[in-house]
């Protein structure tokens, strides 16, 4: 008789993967340890009523293979193949919207135990994980060097051709347009407002001391690279201001 | 209400003023913490006093909220700068009309809470350390913060949650702000009594804006009373840490949110309730740009298309950064599916500057605006929009001149008259080092 494999699955017909079902027992419950050992994790999950309020109202239950309720419930049951699975993928879906939150009559928060997974997948550095950010990249590396997330000079009509024909004249003499906005907020075109040195670097005494830059070296060292130089000329450019300063009180 | 708290922080009316739906709020603690905290000496309170005029909302749990409404120390939103920069512009516009004392630097930072929502790669101590160092510059100044977007604003509410709740949170991110230099000199947090979004603020100062609009909007013929409105929440003004955001019995009878529906009730515009009002946007995160047929298949068929056949409406108002460009740049895709619902999207504020005469694209920068805008305009009676764009147009062709022939001390002198607030001369310290992150204007380069 042909031996009978049976393929274990989540969410509505999700196997898990082979790479999961490879990975050492040990390991994958380091990774789930890490999970549940966040200080925010027991703020996060209580009970639950298996009630489905929160998946009914996800948004993004509506377009992909996942479940709130699921992610609560297979805590819960401290089911490690499929916890330790959907951190490749499946958490990903989640929309960070919250609705799961406000709902649940546990006060449960699925959408928080997502971040705390997402973050640890990160930390991890997940082949999954560093594909799945690939396309981020722009935003990574614009937030950890000036510390703002957005700017005019990132919403290129060719990135962007499903925003529709009003998008297309934006980029024509940006400068400009951008100096006519009648606040210092928008003068500025690589930056969302002028961001001044003294705070970027600032924060990148944030990311040092808080391993984040450690942690984009594992997800993609080239990007991390990149994000080095930067962050190095302007530490340059601040100690030669100091200095100068320092001259000009002398 | 019976309960009475020792801390200053804690204050419930007398009455419910409407049926409370929290009445075990955990969160509310936190304001009696938070001042054992300060007995402790731990922590320093940025407390709201007379100076900042405060106003006074509820919260869904009843609580008292206290709203500074002058000398703000503006928290600008990276996404609505880079993106929808009239949203911000008409804040501050508002802030001149009503004489009002703020500070705009560049000593501030973004909340980074986007990137960390989107994509994991932060922590909470991080995050943490981020906030404190953007409040410990607003202390400094003696300007009290108002947060201009959603998010910073519900990241920064849980990230306080966290910080008086767990001393460990605490403990890590303390050496980090000394090394900062960001502790008081004896060596304190500074906390905000209150974390406030600028929706908050509109929503505090309604009765003034719709003086303003009786009083300026309408002699300039506008008119809002036909206008149909769908509001839409963002999540994480009020889902995210739900305790902490305003409910009033003139909104629902207090059972939902009520920033922005009660500001565009007072202006005497018709909200229209809808049956998706409490759906998300789509926009995700990481999914407006990495996931788009996701953020536009959720906008257009939870939100979009019910709001046209359930109520056409004639516009969106919201109130954050995320959901107002979701809204607002997913539209034309939906021709390709025959799902096209053409409708104006904007944020509360900017409506109101709209509604109070503002210029829709000098300060309202309608121009950046992918929406169909053009009909919501004629129907509040600003007529003349096609004359008040070519304005712009014909400004931005100026400025472009000008600076083509590098004629920077022409363009400054321009700048003078036609800004609404001089960069720099206002700034806690005359932005003595003048160099930026990136110095990618020359206009600016030191
Ligand atoms: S709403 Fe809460 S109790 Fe109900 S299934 Fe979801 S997590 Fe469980
Ligand atoms: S936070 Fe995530 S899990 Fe919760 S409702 Fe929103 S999308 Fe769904």
């Amino acid at each position: 008789m042909a031996e009978q494999t049976q393929v274990r699955k989540y969410g509505y017909n999700i196997p898990i993967s082979e790479k999961t079902l490879q990975v050492p027992w040990e390991e994958k419950v380091r990774v789930i340890e890490e999970v549940k050992s966040d200080f925010r994790f027991k703020e996060y999950l209580f009970g639950c009523l298996n009630c489905g309020v929160c998946t009914a109202s996800c948004p993004s239950n509506r377009f992909f293979d996942y479940s709130p309720r699921e992610i609560v419930q297979r805590f819960l049951e401290n089911d490690i193949d499929v916890l330790y699975d959907m951190m490749h993928e499946y958490i990903w879906a989640c929309s960070q919207c919250f609705t799961c939150w406000i709902r649940c009559p546990f006060v449960n928060n699925p959408g928080g135990l997502v971040i705390i997974m997402r973050e640890v997948a990160v930390r991890n550095a997940f082949e999954a994980t560093k594909d799945l950010l690939k396309p981020y990249g722009r935003v990574l590396l614009k937030v950890m060097t000036t510390g703002n997330q957005l700017s005019a000079d990132m919403l290129q009509p060719d990135f962007f051709p499903d925003w529709g024909p009003k998008m297309l004249d934006n980029m024509e003499n940006l400068r400009a347009k951008r100096m006519a906005i009648p606040f210092d907020v928008g003068k500025s075109v690589k930056t969302a407002w002028e961001v001044s040195l003294q705070t970027a670097i600032e924060m990148y005494q944030i990311w040092r001391e808080t391993g984040i830059f450690e942690m984009l070296e594992r997800l993609d060292p080239n990007l991390y690279n990149v994000i080095m130089d930067i962050v190095e000329e302007n530490e340059e450019r601040w100690e030669e201001l100091m200095e100068e300063m320092e001259e000009a009180e002398a | 209400m019976a309960h009475k708290s020792k801390s200053p922080y804690l204050k419930y009316p007398e009455k419910e003023p409407f049926p409370i739906l929290n009445k075990h709020s955990h969160y509310d603690h936190l304001f009696e913490e938070m001042y054992e905290l300060e007995e402790k000496g731990e922590i320093l309170v940025f407390r709201i006093t007379e100076e900042y005029r405060p106003k006074y909302v509820y919260t869904r749990t009843g609580r008292i909220k206290v709203i500074p409404t002058n000398k703000l120390w503006h928290h600008k939103s990276c996404g609505q700068c880079g993106n929808i920069p009239g949203y911000p512009a008409s804040i501050f516009w508002f802030m001149n009309k009503f004489g009002l004392d703020y500070l705009n630097e560049p000593h501030q930072t973004s909340c980074t809470a986007w990137n960390y929502h989107g994509s994991g790669t932060s922590n909470p101590v991080a995050l943490a350390a981020v906030w404190l160092r953007n409040m410990h510059q607003a202390w400094k100044t003696g300007y009290y913060p108002l947060i201009h977007c959603g998010t910073s604003f519900g990241s920064y509410k849980e990230t306080r949650e966290q910080l008086i709740f767990n001393k460990e949170l605490r403990e890590a991110v303390k050496p980090i702000l000394k090394k900062l230099g960001r502790l008081t000199e004896d060596g304190r947090i500074v906390i905000p009594q209150e974390i406030v979004h600028y929706s908050e603020w509109v929503h505090a100062m309604r009765d003034e804006i719709a003086e303003l609009y009786e009083k300026e909007g309408k002699a300039k013929g506008i008119d809002v009373s036909n206008v149909r409105v769908a509001i839409h929440n963002a999540c994480h003004t009020w889902k995210m840490i739900a305790d902490d955001y305003p409910y009033d019995p003139e909104v629902y009878n207090g059972q939902r949110p009520a920033a922005s529906t009660a500001v565009i009730k007072k202006l005497g515009a018709q909200v229209v309730d809808y049956s998706t009002w409490y759906d998300c946007c789509g926009f995700g995160f990481r999914h407006i740009l990495t996931e788009r047929e996701f953020t536009r298949s959720f906008a257009i068929q939870r939100k979009l298309k019910v709001i046209a056949e359930e109520i056409k409406a004639d516009v969106i108002i919201t109130h954050d950064t995320g959901c107002t460009t979701t809204f607002e740049k997913n539209q034309w895709i939906g021709k390709a599916h025959g799902m096209y619902y053409p409708i104006a999207v904007m944020s509360d504020v900017m409506f109101s500057a709209l509604a109070c005469g503002a210029h829709p694209f000098k300060v309202v920068q309608l121009y950046w605006n992918c929406s169909n805008y053009e009909p919501l305009l004629e129907k509040m009676g600003i007529t003349n929009w096609r004359e008040l764009r070519k304005e712009w147009e014909d400004t931005v062709k100026y400025i472009a001149e000008l600076e083509k022939q590098g004629k920077y001390d022409e363009l400054m002198e321009f700048f003078k008259e036609y800004d609404l607030y001089e960069p720099y001369s206002k700034t806690s310290d005359g932005f003595k080092y003048r160099k930026s992150a990136t110095s990618d204007l020359p206009l600016f380069k030191s």
